[in-house]
């Protein structure tokens, strides 16, 4: 907060150039337009809000007055990239899931795919664009290409190394009570993996955040503008100020994707087996 | 006439130790041994097992052979890496011998199953479940209808007297409670036999001899074939009708001692005590050989004179 204060008074102070580095109050702006309110915090010697509107009366009859909130770019843009994110976070937990667990169950498969996924995981996600674009074009294929290879093979990984932490006495007391076949796996085995499962599906949700962020800045697929797009579109109009609040946006929805969601079905999970402290 | 002193300290005959609270326990239909018969079923038989892990160099167990009649209690001791454990999860079908054969009521057992129940050392008792949840485990498995589940399971914990608790889950339990929801969910299952590895190893002094206690309860009301395995001696006299002392490296049969006391056992009672003291001192001196043919050294500790000889000198060479 002491460094936002600051930040602000220096430029305000110095007179920096908003073009050069934007100031708080600027990135501010640029987030509260991009939900449809209209605000000058940024410029000196005004209230800040409402924005007086431009004296061009033509220009400013040509567009809408007011958008409905659901219609701000920011918005949709979350939600695009939400929808992206919930079907490739779908595709690749199954994906990976199924792998996982065939690592875990086959030495054979673990042998062979293990060393390749720690491999992949060394490889940044934006590094299948090329590929992607080749091998897709440029359209919603391609980034759900970029964000599944990009976070598969880290719940793989996850999920294998959780499962092996089962302790062994698990199945046998299943066994002797007489779960055999599919029922061990389903009554015993999957519950006693949900530590691991919770983990992984963590890991893999912020591998594929990112992989889908950085697709999205590179796949400019006109019809759906995703978060990606707009910091994109921030840079070419060099707009430094949306570059910024993009950014942070990008890492608040992270975070309480994190904190919110994947970190309290984690919490929820060791507390039910004691695992907590 | 001064009345005469009271005696401060009246030495009265000891009284007969108290009977032990009768605790109104019904013993459900479905854990009575079958009309007519006090011993309905549970007649195990281990003939000729052999086990060895890591090539044939270590040889767990060698043609080891034991018959638990139905409704005896049979304990197992040896030392550590005897081989007893071993003997126990191949009775249960969780390990397959080399060779010999696990019979049970004339049937060949194989693999795994809940006729007969484990109680493992350290429970393995399902954590996502509750402790009833954990004891109506095997009925599920089982696809015993829900209605009749519930009813078995309310008289399971009836059984261990573990009502209060049959919600909370199993690291909300006491180490010993723990034990006792582990034992439900193994007599839940009506089994011919109960198998227990160690059960009482990890729990404090106080515990182990509560759940002697109640195991002997136990097994005087349902008149279960018992196959035990122990590192301690003391427990097993506590227990067993008979004790079988493990050879080790090979594991084989050393020795056996018929523990002919009545139960159920007061285990306070001094003339019990004595023939407890008896029956340990051969057992142990034979668990002591099999320790020193093990170790390959014979060490036994000194006596405290010995040990404390020294004390009185110390501090002359100076």
């Amino acid at each position: 907060m002491l460094i936002l204060a600051s930040w602000e008074t220096a430029y305000r102070v110095i007179g920096w150039k908003l073009w050069v580095f934007p100031a708080p109050s600027h990135v501010v702006d640029s987030l509260l337009e991009m939900v449809g309110v209209h605000t000058a915090f940024g410029e000196p010697l005004h209230t800040g809000w409402p924005r007086p509107l431009p004296e061009d009366r033509a220009a400013n009859a040509a567009r809408p007055q007011v958008e409905p909130w659901y219609g701000t770019p920011l918005v949709k843009a979350i939600s695009y990239s939400g929808v992206r994110l919930v079907a490739g976070f779908a595709i690749s937990v199954a994906l990976g899931g199924t792998i996982g667990l065939l690592m875990w169950r086959f030495d054979a498969v673990d042998k062979m795919l293990g060393p390749l996924f720690l491999g992949l995981q060394t490889l940044p996600s934006v590094c299948w664009v090329p590929l992607a674009v080749l091998c897709f074009g440029i359209n919603e294929k391609g980034i759900l290409f970029v964000l599944i290879m990009g976070s598969f093979s880290a719940i793989s990984l996850v999920l294998r190394d959780g499962l092996r932490t089962i302790p062994p006495l698990y199945p046998r007391a299943g066994l002797m009570l007489g779960a055999r076949g599919w029922k061990l796996y389903w009554y015993v085995l999957l519950p006693a993996s949900l530590p691991a499962l919770a983990g992984s599906l963590r890991t893999g949700f912020s591998f594929a955040w990112r992989s889908l962020m950085g697709a999205e800045l590179i796949f400019m697929v006109e019809k759906w503008r995703g978060l990606g797009y707009l910091l994109q579109m921030g840079r070419e109009f060099s707009d430094i100020a949306r570059v910024v609040a993009v950014m942070i946006v990008m890492v608040v929805i992270g975070m309480l994707a994190d904190r919110w969601v994947f970190a309290i079905v984690q919490r929820r999970v060791q507390e039910r087996f004691g695992l907590g402290t | 006439m001064r009345a005469p002193a009271t005696p401060i300290l009246t030495k009265s005959a000891p009284e007969p130790p108290a009977p032990r609270a009768e605790r109104p326990v019904a013993i459900p239909t479905w854990a009575r041994p079958a009309p007519g018969t006090t011993t309905g079923r549970g007649q195990l038989v281990l003939s000729g097992i052999s086990k060895s892990f890591g090539g044939t160099s270590a040889r767990a167990l060698r043609d080891v052979s034991i018959t638990c009649a139905p409704g005896e209690f049979v304990v197992v001791v040896g030392p550590s890496g005897c081989g007893k454990s071993t003997l126990l999860n191949v009775a249960a079908g969780m390990i397959t011998p080399d060779s010999g054969t696990v019979t049970l009521d004339g049937q060949t057992a194989d693999g795994p199953g809940p006729d007969r129940a484990m109680v493992f050392q350290d429970h393995g008792l399902f954590p996502w479940l509750t402790a009833a949840q954990n004891i109506e485990f095997g009925l599920k498995m089982a696809g015993v209808p829900r209605s009749e589940r519930e009813g078995r399971v309310e008289d399971a914990l009836r059984l261990v007297h573990l009502v209060p608790k049959r919600d909370k889950l199993i690291h909300e339990l006491s180490g010993g409670m723990k034990q006792r929801v582990s034992i439900a969910r193994a007599l839940v299952m009506n089994p011919a036999v109960l198998l227990m590895d160690e059960p009482f190893a990890a729990l404090d002094a106080q515990t182990r001899t509560l759940l002697h206690e109640q195991l002997q309860e136990l097994w005087c009301q349902t008149h279960k074939t018992i196959l035990f395995v122990t590192h301690s001696v003391g427990e097993a006299v506590r227990l067993a009708d008979r004790i079988i002392v493990l050879h080790a490296h090979p594991g084989r049969i050393r020795r056996e001692v018929q523990v002919s006391l009545p139960h159920p056992r007061n285990f306070d009672s001094s003339d019990i005590n004595q023939l407890v003291k008896l029956v340990r001192k051969e057992i142990e001196d034979e668990v002591n050989r099999v320790n020193a043919e093990m170790a390959e050294t014979y060490w036994k500790p000194q006596s405290p004179a010995d040990l404390g000889a020294d004390s009185g000198l110390m501090g002359d060479g100076i």
